[in-house]
């Protein structure tokens, strides 16, 4: 007795699908067309002389120890931001939902960071942690450490992932606060009933009710330190000091638009596309199997 | 029916009116100048394509700001690359090379001017300009325009603490380094000097100064072929003498470009070495009086310091298919407007930057301007002393933008203690080398 919708014709159905997959076409595969066709090309940078190489762009960025290194401390700056995002994230939604009275405006206070912009970010923290002015170093300074992100390439790593995180925890804590609010009562208190401890009531009954939720979060958050951290980066340290903040998307602006070297810049493109799309599926095969809907 | 005619010629009329209004400023050619200057010399730049306007009818100069030096540079490639590049284009100083070394994209300024019949004299140009941005055969490929070097600024305030004296600048490294210790040593101040631009001044203006080669063929002057050979042991010394210094903080690293600036308008570091054109910013921000320098030599390697070389950025003319004869000649009374004298003489007083021409200097000299302001000839001085030689006449490198940033990186981790200074300067020189041949490639295939 299944009723089916269907078109009359062929022609709707596409008219009404066209202006999405119009859309997917012009902002999406095209550049990405001429990414992948500009990643075989060799040119000076004024696209005087332009000669097809094949895959020598890949081989020239592959076979730098310097590009491996990037490929590494972007890992390493994408779990670090995504860990410091989301547990604090959980945290303080762990305590929003608990608050009863005045609830929205300290959920208004903890989400407003996510309105700021990436570069507004890094420009704040870096003025925070600036070593001759910052109030934050200031401190430090007192308590007797040396800090100083503009020499140290560690103080200036862990200087782009606070922003990098701070900025994000807002976004998480929205969904996070969402997820608590979506599990049952009934359950949590049948636990406390049975004589849970509320750090038993977390790991059993709250956690895996929250795993779609954190699994969800991982991927974007993952995806917005691979891409969406470059104004943080630009703002605060501009991938210094030496190399110690140059992650993947930072040296592909680097390279199209400071070096103008398009080649190797579109052959780093590939690549970081290449990575996050394996990563996304190594998410989904592995991870997404231990999440409980 | 009247109604109707008598309306529409009046409709008819002021057609015809709008037509003419139009056509009288479809007579004035359209030129665009973009630029990558910000603050005062960005509105200084704009009102004076405002005025050219003013004072002819037949070009309409539009100035106008497309993001600072990299960025502006970009959208100009970007344009060029789509055919319809800006007509004039300002280029900060490590990108010459890039632009000599693609020679069929622009028309030299001198070329410029003599298609428009227009007197032009490149000689009119401080020495160290008119190298920077000349051809061999005395060709001006791009007109210098805002011009800087880079000089010594010191506390006077910090320096009597230390019990220095206040009226002498540290003349050599030496004398430098001693007065760094010795302002550590009484606590006069947090750290003794630092320095902005790295590259530019501990690579660029100390190899003229000590008129040293940053490689071979001339500086690349001979060829696209030339092999930077800048990791020796005077240079690698100078890295070294950063690193020693660092330890005790008689130098204290402030980051690349302008940062350091900073540390010293705050009162952290006594002394700083800065472009001149930084001269009206310190004026403004630090509270206590200061004096200029020339930029510190090494006695044992030389006893009579060349002059140092330019920084800034020159004005470029983009050639294009679509191009006509009446645009450049607009580019040419442009550009001449903009260097006649009274000119720059308002734009070095209004920026901070220094006169570009010899005659611009002398018009200032004779109204007493550096007498009431002490301390802004230092950096002509310095400019203008001896007898330039290849070495001290700046340099042709393509990617030099990115070089530098090389040079930056490798020093940086050598501060960090990672590496030494002789390590430092080998990574930058190979790394710099592999980018100077794949600009080889690209721009022989380009010619």
């Amino acid at each position: 007795m299944e009723r089916k919708v269907v078109f009359p014709g062929m022609l709707l159905p596409y008219a009404l699908l066209a202006p999405q997959i119009l859309i997917i076409l012009v902002f999406f595969y095209v550049p990405a067309g001429q990414a992948l066709w500009m990643s075989t090309l060799l040119q000076d940078p004024l696209g005087l002389s332009v000669q097809f190489v094949g895959l020598e762009n890949f081989q020239t960025v592959l076979s730098d120890p310097a590009y491996r290194q990037t490929i590494a401390r972007t890992m390493f700056f994408s779990v670090a931001v995504t860990v410091c995002a989301m547990v604090p994230a959980v945290l303080l939604a762990l305590m929003a939902d608990r608050v009863v009275r005045g609830a929205m405006p300290y959920k208004t206070i903890l989400i407003i960071p996510y309105a700021i912009a990436p570069a507004v970010a890094g420009a704040l923290w870096l003025f925070l942690f600036n070593p001759s002015v910052g109030v934050v170093s200031y401190y430090m300074g007192r308590l007797g450490l040396d800090w100083n992100p503009k020499i140290d390439g560690s103080h200036a790593m862990w200087l782009i992932i606070i922003a990098s995180a701070w900025k994000q925890i807002a976004y998480n804590f929205v969904f996070f606060l969402a997820g608590l609010q979506s599990i049952p009562k009934s359950l949590i208190e049948a636990a406390q009933i049975d004589g849970a401890s509320p750090r038993r009531r977390f790991w059993t009954i709250i956690f895996p009710l929250l795993s779609p939720t954190t699994f969800f979060l991982i991927v974007v958050n993952f995806v917005y330190a691979f891409f969406e951290t470059f104004g943080v980066i630009h703002a605060a340290t501009q991938g210094g000091p030496g190399k110690s903040t140059e992650i993947m998307i930072y040296k592909v602006w680097y390279d199209g638009f400071i070096a103008q070297d398009l080649g190797r810049s579109a052959a780093q493109s590939v690549i970081l596309m290449a990575i996050v799309v394996a990563l996304t599926v190594v998410q989904f095969r592995f991870v997404e199997r231990k999440v409980h809907y | 029916m009247f109604l109707t005619k008598r309306a529409l010629i009046g409709a008819a009329a002021a057609g015809i009116m709008a037509a003419s209004t139009a056509a009288y400023a479809q007579q004035r050619t359209n030129i665009e100048v973009w630029i990558g200057l910000t603050g005062p010399a960005q509105e200084e730049m704009i009102k004076y394509g405002q005025e050219f306007n003013a004072s002819q009818t037949k070009y309409n100069v539009n100035v106008t700001f497309r993001g600072q030096y990299p960025e502006q540079r970009a959208a100009a490639f970007a344009a060029f690359r789509a055919g319809n590049p800006p007509h004039v284009m300002q280029m900060f100083d490590a990108g010459t090379g890039d632009m000599f070394g693609l020679p069929r994209a622009t028309v030299p300024v001198s070329e410029v001017f003599q298609r428009a019949g227009l007197q032009f004299d490149p000689a009119q140009f401080l020495g160290p300009a008119r190298g920077y941005y000349s051809r061999p055969d005395g060709t001006l490929n791009s007109m210098p325009y805002n011009v800087s070097t880079a000089v010594l600024f010191y506390n006077k305030d910090i320096f009597r603490k230390a019990g220095l004296d206040p009226n002498k600048a540290p003349a050599t490294w030496p004398e430098m380094i001693d007065a760094a210790k010795k302002i550590r040593a009484t606590n006069a101040a947090e750290c003794g000097f630092s320095t902005t631009w790295l590259a530019w001044i501990m690579l660029e203006q100390f190899s003229a100064l000590h008129d040293l080669p940053m490689s071979t063929e001339g500086n690349g002057r001979g060829g696209l072929n030339a092999v930077l050979n800048f990791n020796d042991a005077p240079r690698a010394k100078m890295v070294q003498t950063l690193i020693d210094m660092s330890r005790d903080k008689s130098f204290q690293y402030g980051g690349r470009s302008n940062d350091a600036n900073a540390l010293f308008v705050a009162g952290t570091c006594g002394m700083l070495l800065q472009s001149s054109g930084g001269h009206a910013g310190i004026a403004r921000d630090l509270k206590a009086e200061f004096g200029v320098g020339f930029l510190p030599h090494w006695p044992d390697l030389t006893t009579s310091p060349k002059n140092g070389i330019v920084g800034g950025a020159s004005l470029w003319v983009f050639n294009a298919p679509n191009r006509s004869a009446e645009e450049f000649r607009g580019v040419a009374e442009f550009l001449a407007f903009m260097s006649r004298t009274e000119m720059l003489v308002r734009f070095a007083k209004a920026t901070g930057f220094l006169p570009a021409t010899n005659a611009a200097f002398a018009a200032m000299q004779a109204e007493g301007f550096f007498t009431q302001n002490a301390g802004r000839d230092v950096p002509i001085l310095q400019l203008t002393r001896g007898t330039p030689t290849p070495n001290s006449s700046g340099y042709r490198f393509g990617r030099w933008t990115e070089i530098r940033d090389m040079y930056h990186e490798e020093v940086e981790k050598a501060l960090q203690g990672q590496q030494t200074a002789q390590v430092a300067l080998d990574n930058a020189v190979r790394r710099g080398n592999e980018a100077l041949r794949q600009f080889e490639r690209t721009a022989t295939a380009a010619q």
